[in-house]
């Protein structure tokens, strides 16, 4: 695929309708064929995919900038001040530490184990570089490593491996992942030795880092990998931890794997060579894009885009960030509108960037259990893979009535419900005459615009706001007090909010 | 279809006009008759047996839950750090079962269900694909056709589809947790519960009436068009058909006591849910943290931990469901079993072969499976061979408890061998 026009974006966009309705968001084509609305708002479409929620200050950029020159401003992240971010995280300063300044943090406070997990969804919200924090997500789950017993190493991880890295380059990444000590206590390099060389991570590096398991490679192929890791361990020592190569340990015969001889007699050269055979390798390069594609684009990847992006990968060297703007350009993707479930984390956060609230971190992190209780707690999941990224994983009875709820509760922030949660409706959903303009500013506030509403959806919240009344007459003010929170939580539960 | 239509609507229209007080009559037959009945009746006519199907994520280490002592070095020397002792009569060694095989010593609190006649154990089960990667050999294992993704749901799925009976109770099939396990998902719906006594509209009690009315009118529920609303659905239809029962005043039978973790409590909503008659035919849970690839332990020790929350949760599953397990088939699996030889962090690497469970009234006590020992000329690269697929034991259980034939949909293409673990309902 090559650059796209903005002329071309509409044209795609406009092929979202059906294609939607195949993927089975059926609100929005009952929308559609009601409204006669035509393509989805290509702004909101993109808007919906790079960030974890759009605010009216995110359309204000993008329609300064253009949807090019707005992708392109977010693909650069150091390009962007991130102040408010910047100044929450100087007030913890072992966020940025080493993981024995974690540790001794924990010491001095319980907080801290629910911190770790909040500081996550405290830099989706606020962060200025939205793609980025999602880029983050998206390796955070392909690197997975949960906190367990691991939560200094796992704060060190989370900065030098995926935040370093999350735009650079594949293979930087793996060999940093390869050598943080997270890593390697989670799947157990650390200890693998060679007269008894331990599979796990070398099987996962290959399964799930790199080549995919239809990659490829063999069961020979993950012991000789296990072999050629051997010694890759972590030293502690004054400075803390950090990643060592063991010679005593490591197993110098020769080795093949994927074809390669690995000639003996050698040391770390064996794991290193390893790790650039996987990285450059073009299963990787598929596997990679594949992931990419089902993240941002739909839970059922275009062969076309897989492809393309996996081309764009191998002749780059592994460059995440031209492999991103080659797949957020793509007609594939511009023709993607609603086709992505949000996960519990992506729900929360909309939630929290709809409604804006002023999040301070008190002893009652709610919001942090809520999102346990939803299924996704940061840094949690205890497989390898990461938390699931397709919608059948998520879409079920048990996760649907817990958004409900969440999403009935919250709002309720503004009568202080909440003691660490601040929350004024008021300066978001303006005054308005009656009760179809109130539910059209809410609409607003939540979905970004009324239209996303059926005619049927207006009546039953009308009806709500009023008590079945006539939602034309004018509303007095107490009754907008009473009945907004509400309004908005049931906005939050709607179809329209679960889908992007 | 049509009929599942009208109970349902029947069902939501009583929900919305608040179904206290209504005589029992009026209730659908698979309506909760708990607060009518105390005492069980049997969810299904046709006399089938409640399925709970209990997955081991990780690949359980079945050669130390279900030890071959009877090997002798085969098993201890390529274990020096980890192995179970022989049986000795202590609780620092194996258990014995029959003179060959023994039970790991935190397994103890499942004896009482060995020697009543109600446990079995298959051993060198597992699945015939030879992956040695978590994921796709749980799918391939909750899909049910190794080596195929194609098809398009879980084995249990395919088992509720095909079945000559249909059940339009949302509790027909009940995932425990946070997600709907991959044996369960596909055409036939089936209930994500993680917490009975929560499951419940939250928010203004004054609004609640209302708040359900406007979500139900978002989600078209009347007219369900997508799989979204098809879970919107199942979502009202539970919290009506939950609201008829008080949860909170449960207490299991016989003095059992539920472990405190997720799979105890887990195991006893399953228990609470079969006593309520709600319909319930099969309900899945898991049990994770089975990957032990470091410091797993021998008698003591982490894999020992693992074990015994399995075994008392299963026990007290049994001693609160005594005068029920004529009617219940539990079954475990797990995606493969781990490598015969320990590795350097005293844990063990991903293997082959493992062992399954199953309890029941239906079942005897017995170990099967086609066991061909440990030396190295019958290892499969490493590991212990598979000489009885799973679905040999899931066959077994769907025609002789279960009352449903149609194999060639639910395992397709593979022509079972029956063990002969259960007698016919």
């Amino acid at each position: 695929m090559q650059k796209t026009s903005r002329r071309d974006f509409l044209k795609w966009t406009g092929m979202a309708a059906a294609a939607t309705a195949a993927a089975g968001s059926g609100w929005i084509s009952r929308v559609q064929a009601q409204q006669g609305v035509g393509p989805v708002d290509p702004s909101w479409h993109v808007l919906n995919r790079l960030t974890w929620g759009p605010t009216p200050a995110d359309f204000d950029r993008i329609a300064d900038m253009g949807i090019e020159g707005y992708i392109d401003w977010q693909l650069a992240p150091e390009f962007i001040p991130d102040p408010v971010v910047d100044e929450w995280l100087s007030k913890y300063p072992y966020l940025n530490g080493s993981a024995e300044d974690v540790y001794r943090a924990t010491d001095r406070s319980d907080y801290v184990y629910t911190l770790v997990p909040w500081q996550r969804i405290y830099r989706a919200v606020y962060s200025e570089r939205q793609l980025f924090e999602r880029m983050v997500e998206f390796w955070t789950d392909h690197f997975n490593v949960p906190v367990g017993d691991l939560m200094g190493e796992k704060v060190v991880d989370d900065r030098v491996v995926i935040r370093q890295h999350a735009l650079g380059n594949f293979r930087d990444m793996l060999l940093a992942s390869a050598q943080s000590p997270a890593m390697l206590y989670y799947l157990n390099n650390a200890e693998s030795v060679a007269e008894h060389p331990n599979e796990n991570y070398a099987r996962e590096v290959m399964e799930l880092h790199t080549l995919g398991v239809d990659g490829g490679y063999t069961e020979d192929d993950v012991k000789a990998v296990a072999r050629a890791l051997t010694g890759f361990t972590v030293r502690s020592s004054a400075d803390g931890e950090a990643f060592y190569f063991d010679i005593s340990v490591h197993d110098q015969e020769p080795k093949e794997m994927l074809g390669h001889q690995l000639p003996g007699g050698r040391g770390i050269e064996d794991g290193l060579q390893v790790l650039d055979i996987l990285a450059t390798h073009p299963s990787t390069a598929r596997f990679i894009a594949t992931k990419l594609v089902r993240r941002f684009v739909s839970d059922n990847p275009p062969p076309s885009l897989i492809e393309s992006a996996a081309g764009v990968f191998l002749t780059t060297s592994g460059d995440i960030r031209q492999t991103m703007r080659h797949i957020l350009t793509s007609a594939e993707f511009m023709s993607s509108a609603y086709m992505k479930f949000r996960r519990p984390i992506d729900f929360m956060v909309a939630m929290l960037r709809a409604l804006k609230p002023g999040l301070s971190f008190g002893d009652r992190p709610w919001l942090v259990w809520s999102l346990e209780d939803l299924g996704q707690l940061p840094w949690s999941w205890s497989p390898p893979n990461g938390y699931p990224d397709a919608a059948v994983a998520w879409m079920n009875t048990s996760g649907l009535l817990n958004r409900w709820n969440m999403a009935l509760n919250f709002p309720y922030a503004s009568d202080g419900w909440y003691e660490d949660i601040q929350l004024d409706l008021n300066a978001i959903v303006p005054q308005v005459r009656t009760a179809d303009q109130l539910v059209s500013a809410a609409a607003a506030a939540v979905l970004g615009s009324p239209v996303r509403l059926t005619d049927q959806d207006r009546q039953a919240l009308a009806a709500f706001v009023t008590d079945e009344g006539n939602p034309t007459l004018p509303l007095t003010e107490d009754i907008r007090n009473d009945k907004l929170p509400t309004l908005l939580g049931l906005l939050i539960a709607s179809p329209q909010f679960q889908w992007t | 279809m049509q009929m599942a239509t009208t109970r349902r609507n029947l069902l939501r229209s009583l929900g919305h006009a608040g179904v206290a007080g209504v005589s029992s009559a009026l209730f659908p037959s698979w309506m909760p008759k708990l607060v009518f009945s105390p005492r069980y009746q049997n969810n299904a006519p046709g006399q089938r047996d409640v399925l709970v199907a209990i997955f081991q994520r990780g690949g359980m280490d079945g050669l130390n839950a279900v030890i071959p002592f009877g090997e002798g070095s085969l098993y201890y020397d390529r274990r020096p750090g980890i192995a179970i002792p022989e049986p000795d009569g202590s609780e620092m060694a194996a258990l014995d079962l029959d003179g060959y095989f023994g039970l790991h010593p935190s397994m103890k609190p499942l004896m009482d269900v060995w020697d009543a006649g109600s446990l079995a154990f298959i051993h060198g089960a597992g699945s015939p694909h030879p992956t040695r990667s978590h994921f796709d050999a749980m799918e391939y294992m909750e899909r049910g056709t190794p080596g195929d993704r194609s098809t398009s749901a879980g084995w249990i799925n395919r088992h509720l589809l095909s079945a000559s009976w249909q059940n339009e109770s949302p509790f027909r099939a009940v995932g425990i947790g946070a997600m709907v396990q991959g044996s369960l998902r596909g055409a036939s719906n089936a209930l994500a519960l993680q917490s009975i006594v929560d499951f419940h509209l939250q928010g203004r009690e004054d609004q609640i009436s209302a708040v359900s009315s406007v979500i139900s009118s978002l989600y078209n529920i009347d007219a369900p068009a997508d799989m979204l609303s098809t879970q919107a659905t199942e979502v009202f239809d539970t919290v009506n058909m939950l609201s008829q029962f008080e949860s909170r005043d449960y207490q299991p039978a016989n003095g059992a006591n539920y472990p405190d973790h997720d799979f105890g409590q887990g195991l006893r909503q399953i228990a609470q849910l079969i006593k309520a008659d709600v319909g319930l035919e099969v309900a899945a849970i898991d049990i994770g943290g089975w990957d032990t690839h470091e410091s797993q332990g021998g008698v003591g020790g982490y894999f020992g931990y693992l074990a015994g929350n399995l075994a008392q949760g299963l026990a007290a599953f049994y001693t609160d469901m005594r005068d029920y397990m004529p009617g219940i088939t539990v079954v475990t699996m797990s995606e493969f079993g781990r490598r015969l030889e320990e590795n350097a962090s005293g844990g063990t690497d991903h293997g082959h072969g493992n062992v399954m469970m199953v309890m029941g009234g239906g079942a005897s006590s017995g170990v099967y499976g086609r066991w061909v020992g440990l030396s190295n000329d019958v290892l499969d690269e490493g590991d212990l061979a598979v000489t009885t697929d799973y679905r040999d034991v899931l066959s077994e259980i769907l025609t002789k408890r279960l009352g449903n034939d149609s194999l060639d949909e639910i395992f397709p293409g593979y022509q079972p061998v029956m063990l002969d673990i259960f007698q016919s309902r």
